[in-house]
């Protein structure tokens, strides 16, 4: 176990070191940042001292050291634009993004397994052909038009729902939270059901998968024999079968719900990352993409690895060992 | 026979195929009596598994039974699910082919038999825990205790089938149904599993419903048996009569068709099966085989201190720290129109030392040489060259053709790949093959699935012909399939040998099947040859320990030949070894001309 945790760790610092690689240099080719901030009228002299300030008169590689020596001691530059550390910037949009994200993820299993389960067992019933129904259309339907109707049906129209903003936040252990306060649940629902959406059709396939094909097997059909009641064996025969290939694939999945909120926090004007790195991407704002990628490459490597330990416990088959096979 | 425990009438199982119900097996009736061991034979399709688990209700909602099935005085096909649950895994338990596959991968061992005991006996978690161990202990597997937290993975094959025996006698049930229980075993193994069953039946005063296409196995253990044949009961009588005076010619011809181990003494060469008529029950007369083997000049395949060996690796640095020693130190030699036997339990390595010969599996040293040229050393083109004359055929004939490709095309790719025949010359060539392997030439257009299990078997045999090899390295080749079926491929197989002088390197588990087709044998054990020689030397004069062992284990199709054996608990060892083990170089004693058998190292 210990090698193994090693051995991931060490992937993790090459992955990180390729990426920021990749993206220096991307960056460095796309355009110069200065032609961005800087206003047509400023004076050449102003021009030199702004280009000098960020470094950027240094060659490429004597910037990518720069760079890499200060992020070791934490440091991930300052926002040319606001002036502040990048990585403050990032982790103090970050816990509203991901709330959105896990809050959207907690949907997504909690509607989609039972549907599932349902759409698995009696695959030609009515109502499992519907929920299948239910399924390709979240799966086929643009997240933001989704999203846009919503907000005319329950905030416009019923006016159940707020249409954007976070809404009331409690601050546990510093970090704000949204859903512990009434308001700030109301404002949650919808952008995390929007997000969850696609993940929630993705979840029932699977589930409906597993159920259809674990039901079909010898140790269902022993334990049938056995004179085991059916609730029995789907709950603890079938369903931990299930759930194996579920959680590598919602493990590989929350990754993507945190990229793809940047589309639901646009629609719903949730204070996230997402808002401030596409700005950051409009102004080519270095040091601001550079952290918010790096950070990703961090927290995927983190979730991948907790998949993997949770797999393993799950499945007794699966012996974590060091290195790939 | 006192008053039966299980009585059918009239039973009749039909499954909605494409909307329509069609009926799978029609009519069936008979009884179990107290203490009774009931066998129902039957080739695949006979509809046995489908009685077994009618019985059992456990078809789904695509099938549905009529008729009568009385048990304890009440009728199971009527009875509302929930009393059938209460009957399922307490009054009649139940085992399956595949132990692999019967027990849930994701739980504990202990946990799947204290839910049956819970269950149907109610006991709390604490007492079924110690009525398992008392479960395991009874079937006979070691440390009962500790085993019980952990998963089927770290179980064998065997240990498996012990444990789905412990879960259905942990209610003591009057009626024991085993559909297939030691098919998927080897034979050492499969003779301590009906053992195992034997006892049990007497300790717990039950009866047993045993289904079975191996009629070594029914002669062994049943008292009645059925014999049934594409969803009817052909036959049903005492197990002696069945076997000494069979009335029904479907039953005559199965019997004919199962190869006995030590019907073939005194017979110095290779042996026809006869053919029996399924309808007259009539047999045709069994023309003897040629002596094809060609004595003089170079062996047609020559194996030299082959080793195969298959490193296991771990840790960060993928560091080597052990190794499977999957071929140990084997030689022999393959003459022109001889058949040479490599046979052992799974694990072996018959199979890989199959495989290293055309190099399909790479060796670790040794020299292997076809028709006189080394394989080991062969370039890339040099190989194919060799592999000419040598092909390989494998078990599953399902798997080992294309299902997209029509047999034609399958039959003339090697010759066209070889570049040997452009596609006209081919298409006379495979319609030649398929005359040959017994099939019609204009089957050539059809695909795979439209062919029975036997028939794509010969099509295999004509797809290795098509290169004119010389020798045939054939993996369990006749393994899967029925016993009539076998017996005609194994025929098919005697006939091209005297044809086309094709040399055999036949392996098999299968002693009976090795004793009929085989000039030589050779017995392998953890990767070594423990005793090799002439088939009539080695089978009428075994030496070795563990050949001894082997045939002891065979189940011997006359009931009037049974034997009992003490259950043991001996699992196959594995020939799994640490990094730095250094085989030691056995040696061979003499016994007669040309066989050869392995001394031990301590004996020595």
């Amino acid at each position: 176990m210990s090698s193994y945790l090693l051995s991931r760790a060490f992937q993790a610092v090459v992955t990180l070191f390729v990426m920021s690689v990749l993206v220096f240099v991307g960056l460095y080719l796309v355009g110069n940042p200065v032609d961005v901030l800087l206003s047509p009228s400023a004076t050449p002299a102003e021009r030199l001292e702004i280009i000098q300030s960020f470094g950027l008169d240094r060659p490429v590689w004597e910037q990518y050291f720069l760079f890499v020596s200060r992020a070791l001691t934490g440091d991930l530059g300052n926002s040319f634009v606001f002036n502040q550390p990048a990585l403050d910037l990032i982790l103090h949009r970050m816990p509203a993004t991901m709330e959105l994200a896990f809050t959207a993820l907690v949907m997504a299993l909690v509607i989609g397994i039972p549907l599932g389960i349902r759409a698995g067992l009696k695959p030609e019933g009515l109502i499992s052909k519907s929920i299948m129904t239910f399924s390709i259309l979240g799966f086929s339907l643009p997240t933001f038009w989704i999203g846009l109707i919503m907000i005319m049906v329950f905030s416009v129209q019923l006016g159940w729902l707020p249409a954007s903003g976070r809404g009331d936040t409690v601050s546990i252990l510093g970090v704000p939270l949204s859903f512990l306060t009434l308001d700030g649940l109301s404002h949650l629902i919808l952008p995390a059901f929007n997000l969850a959406l696609f993940k929630i059709s993705l979840v029932i396939r699977l589930t409906r998968a597993g159920v259809m094909e674990i039901m079909q097997l010898d140790f269902v059909r022993f334990a049938r024999a056995k004179g085991i009641p059916e609730s029995r064996i789907l709950r603890v025969h079938v369903l931990k079968n299930t759930l194996i290939p579920l959680i590598t694939v919602i493990g590989l999945e929350l990754g993507s719900l945190i990229a793809f909120a940047v589309v639901t926090e646009t629609i719903f004007a949730w204070p996230g990352m997402g808002k401030l790195i596409i700005d950051a991407i409009s102004v080519l704002d270095r040091p601001v993409i550079l952290a918010y990628l790096m950070i990703t490459v961090i927290m995927f490597s983190i979730i991948n690895l907790l998949v993997d330990i949770l797999y393993s416990l799950v499945d007794p088959r699966v012996r974590l060992e060091g290195g790939s096979r | 026979m006192t008053s039966p425990i299980l009585s059918i009438s009239g039973l009749t199982t039909e499954f909605k195929v494409d909307g329509q119900w069609r009926d799978v097996i029609r009519d069936i009736s008979f009884d179990i009596g107290a203490r009774e061991t009931l066998a129902v034979v039957g080739e695949s399709g006979s509809g046995k598994s489908v009685t077994a688990m009618s019985i059992m209700r456990l078809l789904g909602a695509n099938a549905r039974s009529h008729g009568r099935i009385d048990f304890e005085g009440q009728d199971l096909l009527s009875l509302p699910l929930e009393n059938m649950q209460a009957v399922r895994g307490n009054r009649i338990g139940m085992i399956f082919q595949e132990p692999m596959t019967s027990l849930n991968p994701v739980l504990k061992i202990g946990d799947q038999i204290t839910e049956v005991l819970m269950q149907h006996r109610g006991l709390d978690h604490r007492a079924a825990t110690a009525e398992a161990i008392r479960l395991l202990d009874k079937v006979r597997i070691p440390s009962a205790a500790a085993r019980l937290n952990e998963y089927p993975m770290n179980f064998s094959g065997g240990m498996r089938q012990r444990v789905v025996i412990a879960i259905a006698l942990a209610c003591e049930p009057k009626l024991l149904i085993a559909d297939e229980p030691t098919t998927a075993l080897d034979v050492t193994i499969q003779a301590q599993i009906l053992e195992l069953i034997k006892t049990l039946q007497e300790e717990e005063d039950m009866s047993v419903l045993f289904i079975t296409h191996d009629m070594g196995v029914v002669a062994e253990i049943s008292d009645r048996t059925v014999v049934m044949y594409r969803g009817d009961v052909v036959e049903t009588d005492t197990t002696e009569r069945i076997f000494g005076n069979a009335a029904h010619p479907y039953t005559r011809a199965l019997l004919s068709a199962v190869p006995q181990l030590g019907s073939m003494a005194g017979e110095p060469r290779p042996l026809r099966f006869p053919i029996v008529d399924m309808e007259t029950g009539e047999a045709a007369p069994v023309k003897p085989t040629a002596d094809t083997v060609r004595r003089n000049g170079e062996p047609i395949l020559k194996v030299d201190n082959l080793v195969t060996r298959f490193p296991v690796r771990k840790g960060i640095l993928r560091r080597t720290v052990g190794r499977i020693h999957a071929v140990e130190d084997v030689s022999f030699e393959v003459r022109a129109g001889e058949t040479l036997s490599l046979v052992g339990e799974s694990g072996c390595g018959k199979s890989t030392t199959g495989r290293s010969i055309i190099r399909l599996t790479e060796m670790t040293s040794g020299t292997v040489e076809i028709d006189g040229r080394n394989v080991g050393e062969a370039s890339k083109t040099g190989l194919v060259e060799i592999r000419r004359e040598a092909q390989m055929i494998f078990q599953d004939p399902f798997e080992s053709l294309n299902p997209r490709m029509r047999i034609g095309q399958a039959i003339a790719e090697p010759m066209i790949a070889h570049g040997l025949a452009h596609a006209t010359v081919a298409r006379e060539r495979v319609a030649a093959l398929l005359e040959q392997v017994g099939l019609s030439p204009v089957m050539a257009d059809r695909f795979p699935h439209e062919f029975s299990g036997g028939q794509r078997q010969r099509i295999c045999i004509a797809r290795a012909l098509a290169l004119d090899p010389k020798v045939i390295v054939a993996d369990e080749s006749v393994s899967a399939l029925d016993v009539s079926i076998k017996a005609q491929v194994i025929n098919l197989m005697l006939d091209l040998q005297e044809e086309l002088g094709l040399g055999y390197l036949f392996i098999s588990h299968d002693m009976a099947v090795v004793e009929r087709i085989s000039h030589r044998v050779a017995v392998m054990y953890l990767g070594e040859i423990v005793e090799i020689g002439p088939r009539q030397a080695v089978f009428e004069n075994p030496q070795h320990d563990y050949t001894r062992k082997l045939m002891a284990a065979v189940p011997i199709a006359d009931p009037t030949r049974r034997r009992t054996r003490q259950i043991s608990s001996d699992e196959i060892r594995s020939p799994y070894r640490a990094a730095d083990y250094q085989p030691p170089k056995r040696l061979y004693r003499e016994i007669s001309d040309g066989h050869l058998v392995q001394i031990d190292a301590e004996a020595a």
